[in-house]
């Protein structure tokens, strides 16, 4: 057996392609999904049960279900209901960000239990209101405490922007596929889309290390 | 909206999903399994004093952590037999990946479990003439265990939702009869419906029985492990 990465590094072009659109959609679902959880993490911890009910019932579903099947069902079965086509980058970003949504709204709410009620009586003794509380007093500080367990859901939509190649979209696996398929050299492609997933993954890991350590000796 | 449901496509192919959930359940059972083992090696070896036990554990467990378990299936699937010249069907290219994959996790929490124990525990077991191999097997695991036993069901939940990764290369699980029945029928709205549901059922009550076990343990006065 012999290892021939030339065959790799003349579709350096196709990688580097395949790479952006991984970046890409990472972004997209990044943003959407840690928005999204704020949100579902406040509506689980509101006091009205029109907000609980739906936010809890939502993170229940997209937690107990695996993505891969969300994103199927957003690119083969959510068109059936609607007059257009869904692309694979919109019907992967769906599945992605609502799941990585339920899943921070975990995060969210369990930092913002974990913030004493003192904090809270002190906000309202000094006349504010629910949401100045939440926004002045609570979230910097529940914040803090989150960061690591959401850069480690960053990691995890990273590793799971790989799912939109199940239905085609150009990303770094389905360019290492096509690699693959047009030079027949499996081995070479798909080592060096692991490696690279190393690469970009490895120091975000090393981060979340580090911010966990520095969070525990500071609490 | 003007959509008809109609789900007798699902409902006739129903031995065809229940096939696909068997072996679904089949490969989370058996990477569950040997994942569970190889876990336990590698958090040891991890562990050891002996750098050339600690660092390829070490480095196994730090490239399957962070490399998309997608990429690991691929990986197994399409290289791996180029190298070792074996045949390899889906279902062995699903078990190795995962089990592997669910190792380096598990590994990490068994570490975890291990060091909460008090070193007082490892002292005691000395002081009585016990080996290390003794004191680990007698003392300190049956107290780890029970310590991460909520952070084995969160993984064992994970492992089957990531399970749904073998349809890619043609395993015929759960998600793999999905997009079958939905091709055949011409019904994916359905299809995939009845089959998200069917996860959902599945992992909902895996989660439920995860629940329970973590409230019975921390009134047994046990903390959780993550």
């Amino acid at each position: 057996m012999r290892w021939d990465f030339a065959s790799v590094f003349t579709n350096t072009d196709a990688l580097l392609v395949g790479a952006i659109g991984t970046l890409h959609i990472f972004v997209i679902c990044l943003v959407l999904g840690l928005s999204l959880g704020l949100v579902v993490g406040l509506g689980r911890y509101a006091r009205t049960p029109w907000f609980r009910w739906p936010a809890t019932a939502f993170v229940e579903f997209f937690r107990n279900t695996p993505v891969l099947v969300q994103i199927l069902w957003f690119y083969f079965a959510l068109p059936m209901l609607l007059p257009f086509e869904i692309s694979p980058l919109a019907a992967a970003s769906l599945g992605i960000s609502l799941n990585s949504a339920a899943f921070s709204a975990e995060i969210y709410r369990g930092g913002i239990q974990s913030i004493e009620p003192g904090q809270w009586d002190g906000a309202r003794a000094l006349g504010m209101s629910w949401g100045q509380a939440m926004r002045r007093i609570i979230l910097p500080q529940a914040l803090k405490r989150m960061t690591p367990a959401l850069t480690n859901r960053a990691i995890e939509i990273f590793k799971m922007s790989t799912l939109a190649s199940a239905v085609a979209y150009v990303e770094l696996l389905q360019q290492g596929k096509l690699i693959a398929s047009l030079n027949y050299n499996p081995i070479e492609a798909y080592t060096t889309v692991a490696v690279i997933f190393f690469v970009f993954l490895w120091p975000m890991v090393q981060f979340t290390y580090l911010l966990e350590r520095r969070l525990r000796r500071s609490e | 909206m003007s959509y008809r449901w109609d789900f007798t496509p699902v409902v006739t192919n129903a031995p065809l999903l229940a096939e696909g959930l068997v072996n679904t359940l089949k490969v989370t059972g058996v990477s569950l399994a040997c994942g569970l083992v190889l876990g336990l090696a590698l958090a040891l070896m991890r562990l050891s004093r002996h750098r050339l036990a600690s660092w390829p554990a070490g480095f196994v467990i730090e490239v399957f952590r962070t490399t998309p378990p997608l990429v690991q299936l691929f990986w197994f699937f399409f290289a791996l037999p180029l190298i070792v010249g074996v045949e390899m069907t889906p279902f062995l290219a699903a078990c190795v990946t995962f089990s592997i994959q669910s190792a380096a996790f598990f590994a990490e929490v068994f570490r975890a479990g291990i060091q909460s124990i008090e070193r007082g525990q490892w002292d005691a077991a000395r002081a009585i003439g016990m080996t290390h191999g003794q004191a680990l097997q007698r003392i300190i695991l049956p107290q780890a265990v029970k310590r991460m036993i909520p952070a084995f069901m969160e993984r064992a939940i994970e492992l089957m939702k990531t399970t749904t990764l073998v349809a890619t290369i043609a395993y015929a699980d759960l998600l793999f009869a999905a997009n079958e029945v939905s091709q055949k029928s011409f019904r994916p709205l359905e299809t995939y419906t009845v089959v998200a549901l069917i996860y959902f059922f599945v992992i909902f009550l895996a989660s439920q029985f995860a629940r329970l076990l973590e409230l019975r343990l921390a009134r047994s006065g046990e903390s959780t492990v993550h």
